[in-house]
């Protein structure tokens, strides 16, 4: 009885670490279908409402989603089509004055109303976000962790064409995009708090790259400072007041701390190869990629000290990583013959234990990206001449991609 | 330093006003359970109007080469994958560069774009074409050319003189490109 105890408190222990893939899961999720009960909007419309809570729904992880779209009384019975479904979740879209948008939802269970709710939305044209927040809800009516991350802004720089871009904000999913810097050529957007209302970017328009600050609610933007060669905000502290950099002084790009309060700049590295994307890490350490044993891989290092040590012993060239907790997600090579299958995956590993996951399969995977809670991790594809943003549900082994419909995805933060 | 125009063009950013705390429970009164999603004004700041420093200018002292002149014939200097050291082959073009740089075109600074190819968007990919413009840099000052007339940047992977998925159209990318500031 003890060793099927202590065999237990193993397999859960085991699961609890995300570097574990879960391979195949006994049981399987439970079916939902979706029924749109909308008597306002174009069917155009309203397929695309229907789209948008579908992709949520799936990126949920939680259910076997139905794909067919059935049109039924908000208040009749479910679609005979759906009546061995264990949720049914109802809707229907309403307009209210000045292009407000309402979306009531039902979700049922065997039958069951289970949960109801109103969502409103000032304008129609970004239903998406109502789409979010019904999935947000579900999540938590089913008793999951917290998926605070869908609520979160994505800011990403992309190319247009050689030295232009643009700096777009959007919702997780790319259908909502908003250009907020356009023309020039400007890269690394980095938001500057958790409320996400200002962001840092390099621009490289001047005679030396410059790091500046936008309040995206006024719309001002100014010069924090320039430097040769590089100027890149690689992170910002959770309080929002220490910056770390990338800066080249004399072409040789290191890491240095900003205080934004006291303007006062501290060089954190001084190595004559590269040492670039630096991320706080504990309360006193950052994480970063150098290539100081010959090829681009992850070292830590204390603010105040030089105890560099090495993170990761798997891969031949790692050139970008994001740090959460005890969990370090980064960019690795995985051919020596770069140009002949040249990929690029994303691999996951835990500063416990000497497990690495694998997270990506085929095409350059980069720029990984952490949510607050490590439950989540963005990041870019470029796989057969498409730019993509994807986000990995590390706790489900579940990746999906969003792609963008024009130009290629830079950098990105969220 | 380039000014911004603040455009006029307002857009609005939803975030998710905060969920209640409260368990999920049915409620029928649709009303009385409504979640607004708040839009945040958000404004588009634009440099359509600004041009890459130093680009666009054609001057020239009566009888001397302009700069679009003396610019082409200066020779990008090219990088094997992943190094940032000067290729043997590459000396040749360097020193001629560096001739150039110090007589015919010494009333200029030279700026060193340093490129790569479109293996990668990261800070590293900019580093490495930032080292490549760094060893041109060095390899120019050993020939003769005055430190303080010399700048660098980096353009990682984001100035590409081509688009095809082959060895060739990379190899071109992995470069330093000169050009002239007044």
């Amino acid at each position: 009885m003890k060793a099927i105890f202590s065999l237990l408190v193993f397999v859960s222990l085991l699961f609890s670490d995300a570097t574990i893939e879960v391979i195949k899961k006994v049981e399987s999720l439970p079916s939902i279908a979706v029924e749109d009960s909308s008597s306002e909007y174009d069917s155009t419309f309203k397929l695309r409402f229907y789209k948008s809570l579908i992709a949520d729904l799936n990126v949920l992880s939680i259910f076997n989603v139905d794909r067919h779209y059935r049109h039924i009384g908000y208040n009749d019975l479910v679609d005979v089509a759906n009546k061995d479904m264990d949720y049914v979740l109802k809707y229907s879209l309403s307009k209210g004055d000045s292009d407000v948008l309402f979306v009531d939802i039902k979700l049922l269970q065997d039958g069951e109303k289970v949960l109801t709710k109103r969502y409103k939305i000032g304008r129609t044209n970004i239903y998406m976000f109502i789409s979010h927040a019904i999935a947000y809800d579900i999540n938590k009516y089913m008793g999951q962790p917290s998926i605070e991350w869908i609520k979160r802004k994505v800011i990403f720089s992309r190319i247009v064409a050689p030295m232009k871009s643009e700096i777009v904000i959007s919702d997780y999913t790319l259908s909502y995009q908003h250009i907020a810097v356009r023309g020039g050529f400007n890269i690394f957007p980095k938001w500057a708090n958790k409320k996400q209302n200002s962001f840092y970017y390099t621009s490289l328009d001047g005679k030396k790259p410059t790091l500046k600050y936008v309040d995206t609610r006024k719309g001002v933007s100014k010069s924090i400072m320039s430097s040769d060669g590089m100027m890149i905000c690689s992170d910002v502290s959770d309080d929002g007041k220490r910056l770390l950099l990338t800066k080249a002084p004399n072409g040789q790009p290191d890491i240095y701390l900003y205080n934004i309060e006291t303007h006062q700049v501290k060089r954190i590295t001084k190595y004559s190869g590269i040492d670039v994307n630096a991320q706080f890490m504990d309360k006193d350490k950052v994480v970063f990629v150098s290539n100081r044993m010959g090829y681009p891989n992850i070292f830590s290092k204390s603010i105040n000290g030089n105890d560099i040590k090495q993170m990761v012993y798997y891969g031949r060239s790692n050139a970008a990583c994001s740090v959460n907790g005890d969990y370090i997600v980064y960019k690795s090579r995985e051919s020596s013959n770069s140009f002949l299958r040249n990929t690029f995956n994303l691999h996951l590993i835990s500063r416990k234990t000497n497990f690495i996951r694998r997270l990506t399969a085929v095409g350059v995977n980069e720029f990984p990206r952490f949510s607050r809670d490590s439950d989540a991790i963005l990041f870019i594809k470029n796989y057969k001449g498409q730019s993509s943003i994807g986000i990995i549900r590390l706790n489900h082994n579940k990746n999906y991609l969003f792609p963008l419909k024009y130009g290629k995805v830079q950098s990105m933060d969220w | 330093m380039k000014s911004i125009v603040l455009s006029s063009v307002v857009t609005a950013l939803l975030i998710f006003s905060g969920c209640s705390d409260k368990k999920p429970v049915v409620d029928d009164r649709s009303n009385a359970n409504v979640q607004e999603v708040a839009p945040v004004q958000t404004e588009t700041i634009s440099s359509e109007n600004s041009s890459v420093y130093g680009y666009g200018h054609n001057s020239s002292v009566s009888g001397s080469k302009t700069i679009s002149e003396l610019e082409n014939e200066l020779s990008s200097i090219y990088f094997d994958f992943d190094k940032f050291t000067i290729r043997s082959n590459m000396q040749s073009k360097l020193s001629a560069d560096a001739s150039i740089v110090k007589n015919e075109a010494n009333n200029y600074s030279v700026k060193l774009e340093g490129n790569c190819d479109e293996w990668g968007s990261d800070e590293y990919n900019f580093a490495l074409g930032l080292k490549r413009a760094q060893s041109v840099k060095k390899a120019m000052i050993a020939d003769g050319v005055a430190p303080t007339s010399i700048t660098m940047v980096s353009y990682g992977e984001s100035n590409p003189v081509c688009s095809e998925k082959t060895q060739d159209c990379w190899a071109k990318s992995r470069r330093v490109d000169l050009k002239l500031l007044p």
